[in-house]
């Protein structure tokens, strides 16, 4: 690895060494050979898009997941972290995206929850884990009781409670994910100050991201991974944020992954009219018209509010306001049954657990949302659901053993393939793919690609979300950027690029081209 | 199914066990009488399955039992403290009440979004506490109201006793709509859907509150019916009756295959989970074993009736346990097979945020 920025090479000795590291989950390549450095009093900024393998990284050093190959040096000394209470042992803290707090206990308990020191039996030292705490506060400038409940903090605080958490336990490395992805501009600036105190302490900061801004402007050094592999490293002087997007989204976009698209048609007629839609908890209304045979792509980074939006066109969510038009007429779904009558359907971004009922079987997860329509009688008319789901097998080439086999055995790549048969079965007008290829191997992510340019090929209007923007780019006739829970930006096809898009995921707001 | 062909074996096992220990086990009478049992316990616990199938929980289901025998004495009767109005009349608002009662529970669980533990836990109670305060602490006694041949009268009488009893024709009944609604409507696939993933059911357009507290209302419509049984059986209400049937319904359909979490299990499986618990609790008392004592006595060793809840208790500690390492060995074996696991960590590489 390079030397930090100024200083001669083994200046600082490394503190963190992790070398080489692997990961399989089930079959997916998470991480593969991937290494990386920290040093004392140092930021190091992780990057990658979305399944980049960056929490994985992280929960294999916080030892909440065992690597399968590589080794992790603390003080050029190799360790094997056998739980997170091994890495606490090594004074390494992991604060998750998700913060780890228990809301019904006040701040010193959760504090020194599970150091409380002695046995489980002896009585719990409570005024000494406030005062302990009252100090551990002040110094992350958080101005509340230790005995306030978590509960009644807001996430900027609870921030800084784990904050206190790591420093409570004097930890050496602290590894931030997302800290930012809830805050305020006010509490973001507080964050930073204390990470900056923290390096002057002489910890270290791994610190995950997707903010250009605060990237550049909190880092030592910026370390980018792509597809679970080292893309590259920067250092602060040579990182701008072009250089980190190309690492990130990686220069070749190859060809004939995707299937040739026709060139996009504006003079199409628009089959659903979104008009200041409010999802709630959205801070502005949505418009955007999607054209009949159309695939919009929606870019954006996870928590940017689209799958928030899907989820209120599709009805789980009511809207709060503004209008929807589907062909023409009024189009207000209070619930997915209303979506569904009108021919609008979601395939869901967690197919586990919004899409499938995975102990049931191919053909009864295919017939789910009809077949009460079967028969006006109300019993299960098997015949038609075997038939059905016979049919979207084959349409699909859903690779399963029989339609009678449970769903649960099937690969992410065939269970998709079911939730997308199930739709296809009661022909779509509106199409609403959420991440629909996420944990899909290529093979199947090139046949899912296939399905979906055929489906607008007949005229089904297709909103397809996804973090990948090779997919994005590969599908879409236009793509619609959305940060912060805002649509920034509607970019036509002739206009995409990887630059572009991740310009308007993470900085300036850009009008609609 | 392969659950339930267990259970079955399991439980010819221990009749053939029961009967060359004791043939009086097949004897008409104790036949007849254990049927009538399993018929009255699996009418409501058919009822408890559509609950548990779907995801759900009924606790009150002994409370109703009660209650339904309850309002037919204070209604029905001819003796002290009866209304002395007609039968009808009592069992239509007994029945009336216990689908009411269900779909008050099941309105509160699904639109209010309460736990069904919770609801069921203090319907039971509160029911509980209705039917002794109609019976004043004390007993009310159905007279001689023609209520009482529904549980002692039945076809094909031999030596002057039915040999099938008209509970079991009720429970013959409520198997074949029961099987019905579960396993050839619409609805029963609803129900299974729901308690598979209750999330999927509702982006599938699935009225998911309706389906749900359609089975709290068939759970206690159906302990309605067991209750009728009950009252016409024993003849005498208080606030007794009932007291922790709820529990037994769980059991059996438990020992039938269905799991509590939702989506698994057969009426068949029901049906054999309740006989299984009859069977048992009426074994205890028929299981003798001969032997000579020291002194060349014949004499009958039989198991004392005060360990009924332990073996009850031991046998539905060994059909979950036995079904557990089937489960882990299985999801071994695909672990091992490279398949994905059925329930196991998500393929995909965790989303980095």
């Amino acid at each position: 690895m390079e030397a930090p920025d100024g200083g001669a090479p083994g200046a600082t000795p490394d503190l963190l060494v992790m070398r080489g590291i692997g990961k399989r989950f089930a079959g997916v390549t998470a991480l593969s050979n991937v290494s990386i450095t920290a040093r004392p009093g140092e930021v190091l900024a992780l990057m990658g898009e979305n399944g980049a393998g960056k929490s994985t990284l992280m929960k294999i050093l916080g030892g909440v997941q065992p690597p399968d190959g590589g080794e992790i040096r603390i003080d050029g000394e190799a360790v094997t972290f056998d739980g997170v209470g091994a890495a606490r042992a090594r004074k390494i803290v992991l604060i998750h995206q998700e913060l780890m707090l228990a809301p019904n206990l006040d701040i010193a308990s959760n504090v020194f929850l599970g150091s409380e020191g002695r046995g489980l039996l002896a009585p719990l030292a409570r005024g000494q884990a406030r005062e302990k705490t009252k100090a551990l506060l002040a110094r992350v400038g958080l101005d509340q009781s230790p005995t306030t409940l978590v509960g009644a903090l807001s996430v900027g605080q609870r921030q800084m409670v784990e904050i206190a958490r790591a420093l409570s336990v004097s930890a050496r490395i602290i590894v931030m994910d997302e800290p930012t992805a809830s805050l305020s501009a006010d509490e973001s600036q507080r964050l930073f100050t204390i990470i900056r105190q923290l390096r002057a302490d002489g910890v270290a900061i791994i610190y995950i991201s997707h903010r250009m801004e605060e990237v550049l402007e909190l880092s030592d050094r910026i370390a980018v991974l792509r597809d679970g592999r080292n893309a590259g490293e920067l250092t602060r002087q040579e990182a701008t944020t072009d250089k980190i997007v190309a690492l990130m989204v990686g220069r070749e976009l190859t060809g004939g992954y995707f299937p040739p698209r026709p060139e996009p048609d504006p003079t199409r007629e628009t089959l659903l009219e979104v008009k200041d839609l409010m999802v709630p908890g959205a801070p502005a209304g949505v418009s955007f018209n999607l054209r009949r045979g159309e695939i919009l792509g929606f870019a954006g980074l996870v928590g940017a509010g689209r799958t928030e939006l899907a989820q209120t066109i599709f009805g789980v969510t009511p809207a709060g306001g503004g209008v929807m038009r589907l062909d023409g007429k009024p189009f207000a779904p209070r619930r997915p049954r209303d979506a569904i009558n009108r021919g609008v359907y979601l395939a869901p971004e967690d197919r586990k657990r919004h899409g499938l009922v995975l102990p049931m079987s191919v053909a009864e997860n295919t017939s789910l949302p009809a077949v009460g329509s079967y028969n006006a009688w109300g019993w299960l008319d098997r015949k038609t659901e075997r038939k059905v789901a016979r049919a979207e097998v084959t349409r699909m080439a859903t690779k399963t053993p029989t339609i009678d086999t449970a769903v649960a055995t099937l690969s992410g790549g065939n269970q998709q393939k079911v939730v997308l048969g199930k739709w296809l079965a009661m022909k779509p007008r509106v199409l609403i793919l959420d991440e629909p290829t996420r944990g899909i191997d290529v093979g199947a992510r090139a046949e899912i690609y296939r399905h979906v340019a055929a489906l607008a090929a007949q005229g089904i209007a297709i909103l397809m979300i996804s973090s990948d923007l090779e997919e994005v780019m590969g599908l879409s006739d236009r793509v619609a950027v959305m940060r912060e829970r805002r649509l920034v930006g509607i970019v036509e096809r002739a206009a995409l690029s990887a630059e572009r898009l991740g310009a308007m995921m993470t900085t300036s707001v850009e009008k609609a081209a | 199914m392969k659950r339930e062909l267990g259970m079955l074996g399991a439980l010819v096992v221990i009749c053939l066990v029961l009967f060359l220990s004791n043939a009086d086990f097949l004897g008409q009478s104790n036949a007849v009488n254990t049927l009538r049992q399993i018929a009255m316990l699996g009418i409501y616990a058919i009822g408890s399955g559509f609950v548990i199938i779907a995801g759900g929980i009924d606790l009150s289901v002994g409370s109703v039992v009660g209650l339904t025998g309850v309002i037919i004495a204070r209604i029905s009767s001819q003796a002290t403290g009866g209304g002395g109005h007609s039968l009808a009349l009592g069992v239509i608002v007994a029945l009336g009440v216990a689908l009411l009662v269900g779909l008050l529970q099941g309105l509160l669980i699904t639109r209010l979004q309460l736990q069904p533990f919770i609801v069921t836990l203090a319907g039971m109670l509160l029911i509980r506490g209705v039917s002794q305060t109609i019976v004043q602490g004390g007993t009310l006694s159905l007279g001689s109201s023609p209520l009482l041949g529904l549980a002692n009268g039945g076809l094909f009488k031999v030596n002057g006793d039915p040999l099938l009893p008209y509970p079991l024709l009720i429970f013959l009944g409520v198997i074949a709509i029961g099987s019905y609604v579960l396993h050839y409507t619409v609805l029963g696939r609803y129900v299974y859907a729901i308690g598979g993933n209750r999330e999927a059911a509702a982006y599938s357009g699935i009225n998911v509150r309706g389906v749900e507290t359609t089975t709290y209302v068939v759970s206690a419509g159906l302990a309605g019916v067991a209750g009728v049984c009950y009252a016409a059986y024993i003849g005498q209400m208080s606030q007794q009756v009932g007291v922790a049937y709820e529990l037994y319904a769980i059991a059996a359909v438990v020992l039938g295959g269905c799991s509590l979490r939702g989506g698994e299990g057969t009426i068949l499986g029901i049906v054999i989970g309740s006989t299984m618990m009859r069977v048992i609790d009426n074994g205890i008392n028929m299981f003798q074993l001969r032997y000579k004592d020291a002194d060349g006595i014949r004499r009958l060793w039989r198991l004392d009736p005060n360990w009924t809840f332990i073996i009850v208790g031991a046998v539905i500690l060994i059909a979950v346990v036995l079904d557990q390492v089937v489960h882990i060995v299985q999801a071994a074996r695909r672990v091992r097979a490279g398949a994905p696991a059925a329930a196991g960590p998500p393929p995909a590489p965790p989303t980095t945020a």
